[in-house]
């Protein structure tokens, strides 16, 4: 449906895009994510034809768009601050990309009514965005960009703005919208957790260079890169070096301590890596208990923190240089409590230590350095 | 509120004080306008419109008031299209020399106005239009157009720029956009500056004594010639005659933009 090839997009020195590729299916739905500044509205602006690629190609439905003006894409697009427009009612937003492209004045008013009822705003269809709320606002910039049947729809963090709430609501209004009518997505958002909830594919983006592409569970399984493992959930790092390696595991020197991590990536004996390890995958215990994984560090509780259905500790760990390690307790009913200072093991399966070669790999960028610090 | 007894005396009292001094001129004059004497003098003498009608008798007023009309509107027909146009290119395109063309359209407010009056006089001399009375309205234009381009340009710095990509994303071409999105979404502006220049070119004396001779003399330059002579109570009448207007303006502004809006100034 969508074909990105090579699309590079500079401004003065600053590549905001670097030889993007990537392809989105019919009826799927795509989320770009990234950090602030790291090319994903650039990429976006492109795709609905606001801006030109400096270099690469785009297609859409098989057409190259080159020459092809952003009023003449079959392009639905949710903004980020909606941009409504504010001298109409809600019905005369959503008519307007309906009469823009001509279609017979009589079937109008049917299908503003169809698609503000599927937006659930039949009610409010003659108040001005100003009399809207908020949410309301949202559904309203929805039904227009979708109202004309679009080949593709994209969503420029249109969430972005709304309380934590109505922003949950609303990922699933997305979605359910977008299941029903079967349209090719592209959204853009800073918020993983978003991304994660509402895709079928994710891009990460940083840089202005596209780290991973994947569906949500083996992205955030299997992170191809540092970037990738610190972005998409809450991940420890600290560094380390590989002392030997078979195709089932890697066995690393980290500080004091020596432990095993998953294999497969061919590092090579002797080679500095950073090895991540996901909050949720460190079981924290007392000391004295009896083994129950390959990888065992002792630490100190420096900070805790009670979520409600999760306890979320800080630990440092001398024996890995010092580096501090975010555990989460998915238990905190049953599981004893740490308190602040008080002396733990942790311990992880060796299947959940990912080593990624350290420096400067091709793909990331050298200012997001390894700490293996405190990471959320 | 909730501040004690006297600090609630003391804003009431300058809130009452401010109000009085602002509105006592006009109260006077609209009072002094409708005496039956022959003299200007508050509280009036009985009760007639006499002067209203002395007034609607005189020729050269008549003439005079619509030949200010007449300026007005010529001066509001040139200023809507230049001062729409400008305060959106140099608002939000990013067009080439911008503070420059920002500080030039800006310029005719820095400038006395004696002076803009005297260079007109002599360049309108010299093109052979002096005399005539539409350039007076070109005049005014010039030398109001800052008030429309500030109107306008708070129009357009109020609205989200994303709404003309928003437009090209439905469908609409550019000029499509401009009329259908654009244009409606900093009419709020528009309005207000019209009403602005209509008002401002109305009450314009100076610029207008320059350029104006006894056959296109303005309403305004008409008051000054007489008083200059006799002070007679037809002058309270004029007087009344643009606070009239002026509430009229007001009235359209409320109606057409809604004074709450205005009144925010967004």
């Amino acid at each position: 449906m969508v074909e990105i090839a090579g699309v590079s997009r500079v401004f003065g020195t600053v590549a905001a895009v670097s030889n993007a590729t990537l392809h989105v299916d019919r009826g799927d739905f795509l989320t770009v994510v990234g950090p602030s500044g790291c090319g994903k509205t650039t990429l976006l602006r492109m795709i609905a034809g606001f801006d030109r690629p400096d270099a690469g190609e785009i297609r859409i439905g098989g057409v190259r768009m080159d020459r092809v003006p952003a009023w003449q894409r079959s392009i639905g697009m949710v903004f980020q601050k909606l941009a409504l427009f504010p001298h109409m009612t809600a019905a005369e937003n959503v008519a307007y990309p309906l009469k823009m492209r001509r279609f017979d004045p009589a079937r109008i008013p049917g299908l503003v009514d169809d698609y503000l009822a599927l937006v659930r705003l039949a009610e409010f269809k003659d108040r001005r965005p100003h009399e809207l709320s908020g949410g309301q606002q949202q559904r309203v910039a929805i039904a227009r960009a979708l109202v004309f049947g679009p080949d593709l729809l994209l969503l420029d963090e249109p969430l972005s703005a709304l309380d934590r709430k109505l922003r949950e609501d609303m990922q699933l209004e997305f979605r359910r919208i977008q299941q029903e009518l079967g349209v090719t997505t592209i959204n853009v958002t800073h918020d993983q957790r978003e991304a994660l909830v509402m895709s079928d594919r994710i891009v990460v983006m940083e840089g202005g260079v596209i780290q991973q592409a994947d569906d949500p569970v083996s992205l955030y399984r299997r992170p191809e890169n540092p970037f990738v493992a610190r972005f998409i959930g809450v991940t420890s790092m600290f560094p380390g070096r590989v002392t030997a390696e078979t195709p089932e595991a890697v066995t690393v020197t980290a500080g004091e301590a020596t432990l095993k991590a998953r294999g497969g990536a061919a590092l090579g004996a002797g080679a500095a890596v950073e090895c991540a390890i996901r909050a949720e995958q460190i079981a924290i215990g007392p000391r004295d208990g009896a083994p129950r994984f390959e990888n065992a560090v002792d630490g100190i509780v420096r900070q805790r923190i009670f979520e409600g259905e999760r306890m979320v500790y800080a630990v440092e760990v001398p024996g890995l240089g010092g580096a501090v390690l975010n555990v989460f307790d998915h238990d905190p009913v049953s599981h004893s409590v740490y308190d602040e200072a008080q002396p733990v093991r942790l311990e992880w399966a060796a299947r959940d230590l990912i080593a990624f070669p350290a420096g400067p790999a091709p793909a990331v960028t050298t200012e997001h350095k390894p700490t293996g610090s405190l990471t959320t | 509120m909730r501040g004690s007894l006297s600090k609630r005396i003391a804003i009431w009292g300058l809130v009452w004080v401010s109000l009085i001094t602002l509105s006592l001129p006009t109260l006077i004059v609209i009072g002094a306008s409708f005496t039956a004497g022959e003299i200007i003098r508050f509280p009036p003498e009985g009760f007639s419109l006499r002067w209203y009608g002395e007034l609607w008798q005189l020729d050269s007023f008549k003439a005079a008031l619509a030949r200010t009309f007449y300026v007005s509107a010529i001066c509001t027909a040139v200023s809507l299209p230049v001062g729409t146009l400008a305060a959106i290119a140099t608002v939000r395109y990013r067009i080439r020399f911008r503070n420059a063309v920002q500080v030039y359209l800006l310029l005719p407010f820095t400038i006395p106005l004696v002076v803009s009056g005297i260079s007109m006089m002599i360049f309108f001399g010299e093109i052979r239009i002096l005399g005539q009375l539409w350039p007076v309205g070109v005049a005014l234009c010039i030398i109001n157009l800052p008030f429309m381009i500030w109107s306008v340009s708070a129009s357009v710095n109020a609205i989200d720029p994303e709404i003309e990509n928003a437009a090209m994303n439905c469908g609409a071409p550019p000029l499509q956009t401009f009329l259908t999105v654009t244009l409606p979404a900093v009419m709020p502006g528009v309005i207000t500056g019209g009403l602005l220049m209509f008002i401002l070119a109305f009450n314009e004396f100076l610029v207008s004594l320059f350029l104006t001779d006894s056959r296109t003399v303005t309403l305004p330059v008409q008051i000054y010639n007489s008083i200059r002579s006799v002070i007679t109570p037809d002058l309270a009448a004029v007087s009344v005659l643009y606070i009239a207007i002026a509430l009229i303006a007001v009235f359209l502004l409320d109606r057409l933009v809604g004074l709450d809006i205005f009144l925010r100034s967004k």
